[in-house]
């Protein structure tokens, strides 16, 4: 057992859009530890998606290092990498992303299609993730009979059903009224309480970071030291736009 | 496979457009279909049994000119060769010519020796005899019989227009037989009764019948072989390559069928391509969330192609179907030739067109199908339409 979940050195993502070069994340320090529930904060455009995607391996870091679960994930080849999510980080949208055309169990089960299992271990697991999200009685629902907090404990459903040990989660209340987001965090603090799952969430809520045992905060790609918090807060940063030659300049102003 | 309710789940999406690309997948199919089986009737179909076995003989010049009738006895001697006809097409008129309904071959031949060749006429063996024995005796196939309702003791009247002069016939027999059976026969020696001693030493054609299948390519090359040198050299044929050598325009059907064929599936290409391109698009943000949940760049391309090929392949049953329909009506218009008459969707017919359609359904997925599935996760959950 890993005890360190996610460890990144120096991370650094770099966009490149035309000739215009956007430093998203900038030689990051992240260390998560397992059990840890930790909340994302920073401005819009600040980088908290894209560490997010770097811990899930959805995209790959253009400088530094990052082990996830004692995994070196830059290293490994793209269907590896497809495998190693589907087994070991769940993902939870914003915008929930559940497929319209399927109900609630068949959207629970997609990921375990993957795997191999028979098709009643699949509707038993599929059941209890929805049963644990405390939508039992909606498995035959499609997602637009469900309401929006519905929607993202299915999409939280489906995240866990392959018992993962990381849940990241990019704004799961972004979308959502108080009442729903109250839920969908009470129900990701069981997860971490109760299963002793390791959770990022990002958000810019600091209500729903209450919800956390620790909050890190990033701002124009920068992530802050541990138990820094940014005094001059200002939200809507615009983009850190730099020219190529000249990477780092205005990440820095 | 475990996704093929997922594939076609997706496929119903958008019901109005899958519905109308299936539709006109199907149009398309259908005129394939019917094309491919004229193809197949006309160009690659297996002659059946006896007609495999048979073979006509010919002025290697044109059908319009007329051989020695002592040809008959070489012909009897090569080997291979089981039965010889000598035969004779009559032409004329029966009743008003303008009209050509009226319209059906007929045939001068030994009565006698009909049988021997085309021993696959299924006939009552006292017509058979009452035909043989009647110097102005008729024979017609079933077909022919029904389409003017004649009966036994019927009397046709037949006016020349190659041949000097009228014949009076009387029907003596009805013939049944699956394709060839909208003709008439009568006895040579009737027509030679008015003609100039001259004129009764010819012959139109010589129909055979080879002993076997393996004797057919032999007994073509040697019989021509036995007249090459002479001043009336032969041109031997099977019977079904006969039949379609008075289609002189045929070189061209064939370049013309395939012309359509082509035109119609570049058609069903930009019909298929057109919907599997907006369908992709509308999922790219989709094809990220797959991939987040594990989905491989494979397994997306699955997907997505195998749902293009389930929407061509559906469009493509339902054309066949269609097509299987429409060969009904063909066989009961005229025939022209003689396949048209059993006209069908052959099952390899069918085959070939349904795996052609998954392949149609595929290509016209693929370049957005791989466009989508290689894209980065982080893009295609950017993606917004
Ligand atoms: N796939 C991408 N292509 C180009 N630029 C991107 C991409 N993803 C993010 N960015 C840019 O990187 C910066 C950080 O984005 P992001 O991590 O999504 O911020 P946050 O989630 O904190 O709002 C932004 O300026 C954004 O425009
Ligand atoms: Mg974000």
């Amino acid at each position: 057992m890993q005890d360190v979940v996610i460890e990144t050195r120096k991370l650094t993502k770099i966009y490149k859009r035309d000739e215009f070069e956007v430093v998203a994340l900038k030689e990051a320090d992240f260390t998560l530890r397992r059990g840890d529930f930790v909340a994302l904060m920073g401005p819009s455009g600040s980088g908290k998606s894209t560490l997010l995607h770097l811990a899930a391996a959805m995209d790959k870091p253009t400088s530094g290092s990052i082990r996830v679960l004692g995994e070196d994930i830059a290293a490994l080849r793209d269907r590896e990498i497809a495998a190693w999510r589907n087994r070991h980080v769940g993902f939870v949208f914003q915008s929930f992303n559940l497929i319209p055309v399927l109900t609630a169990h068949e959207n629970v089960e997609l990921p375990l299609k993957l795997m191999r299992m028979t098709r009643q271990q699949r509707e038993e697991h599929s059941r209890t993730a929805l049963e644990l999200v405390g939508l039992g009685d909606r498995v035959g629902h499609f997602p637009r009979q469900l309401s929006g907090g519905q929607e993202q404990r299915v999409a939280i459903a489906r995240a866990i059903v392959t018992d993962p040990d990381l849940i990241l989660a990019d704004e799961p209340t972004g979308n959502l009224d108080a009442n729903s987001a109250q839920e969908v965090l009470t129900l990701l603090r069981r997860l971490n309480e109760e299963f002793g799952k390791t959770v990022v969430i990002v958000t810019h809520d600091p209500h729903a970071a209450r919800f956390a045992r620790g909050i890190r905060y990033i701002e124009k790609g920068e992530l802050l030291p541990e138990g820094a918090t940014p005094e001059d807060w200002t939200p809507a940063t615009p983009f850190a736009v730099t020219t190529p030659g000249n990477p780092k300049s205005s990440a820095q102003a | 496979m475990q996704f093929v309710s997922l594939i076609l789940k997706n496929s119903l999406r958008n019901r109005r457009r899958t519905l109308l690309t299936i539709a006109s997948v199907a149009l398309s199919f259908c005129l394939l279909g019917v094309l491919l089986a004229l193809y197949n009737a006309l160009f690659f179909s297996e002659a059946k049994d006896e007609q495999a076995l048979r073979l006509v003989t010919r002025h290697k010049v044109s059908l319009t000119l007329v051989m020695p009738k002592y040809y008959d006895q070489r012909i009897q001697q090569v080997s291979g060769v089981a039965a010889v006809l000598p035969t004779m097409w009559y032409g004329g008129a029966y009743r008003d010519a303008r009209d050509q309904r009226n319209f059906f071959p007929r045939f001068a031949c030994d009565p006698a020796r009909l049988f021997d060749v085309y021993t696959d006429f299924v006939i009552d063996p006292e017509q058979k005899q009452a035909f043989i024995r009647d110097r102005r005796g008729a024979l017609v196939g079933k077909t022919l019989a029904d389409k003017f309702g004649w009966k036994l003791g019927e009397r046709i009247t037949l006016v020349g227009d190659i041949f000097p002069g009228e014949l009076e016939l009387y029907l003596r027999g009805i013939f049944e037989h699956p394709t060839d059976d909208e003709v008439l026969y009568f006895p040579f020696e009737y027509l030679y009764e008015g003609l100039p001693s001259g004129r009764r030493d010819f012959v139109g054609t010589f129909v055979i019948l080879a002993k076997s299948p393996e004797d057919v390519p032999k007994v073509s090359a040697d019989i021509d072989e036995l007249f090459r040198n002479s001043p009336v050299p032969t041109r031997t044929e099977t019977e079904k390559a006969f039949a379609l050598s008075f289609l002189s325009f045929l070189g061209n059907v064939k370049v013309f069928l395939l012309a359509l064929c082509g035109a119609v599936t570049f058609t069903i290409l930009l019909v298929s391509a057109n919907t599997m391109a907006m369908s992709i698009r509308e999922r790219y943000r989709e094809v990220g969330v797959l991939k987040t949940l594990g989905f491989t760049q494979r397994a997306v391309m699955g997907l997505l192609l195998g749902e293009a090929a389930a929407i061509a392949m559906l469009g493509g049953a339902l054309g066949l179907g269609l097509a299987s329909f429409l060969c009904v009506g063909i066989r009961s218009l005229p025939a022209f030739v003689q396949e048209t008459k059993t006209l069908a969707v052959e099952p390899q017919v069918a085959l070939f067109c349904m795996m052609f359609a998954a392949f149609m359904g595929i290509a016209s997925a693929l370049i957005p199908a791989l466009g989508a599935s290689r894209a980065s996760i982080v893009d295609a959950l950017r993606f917004t339409d």
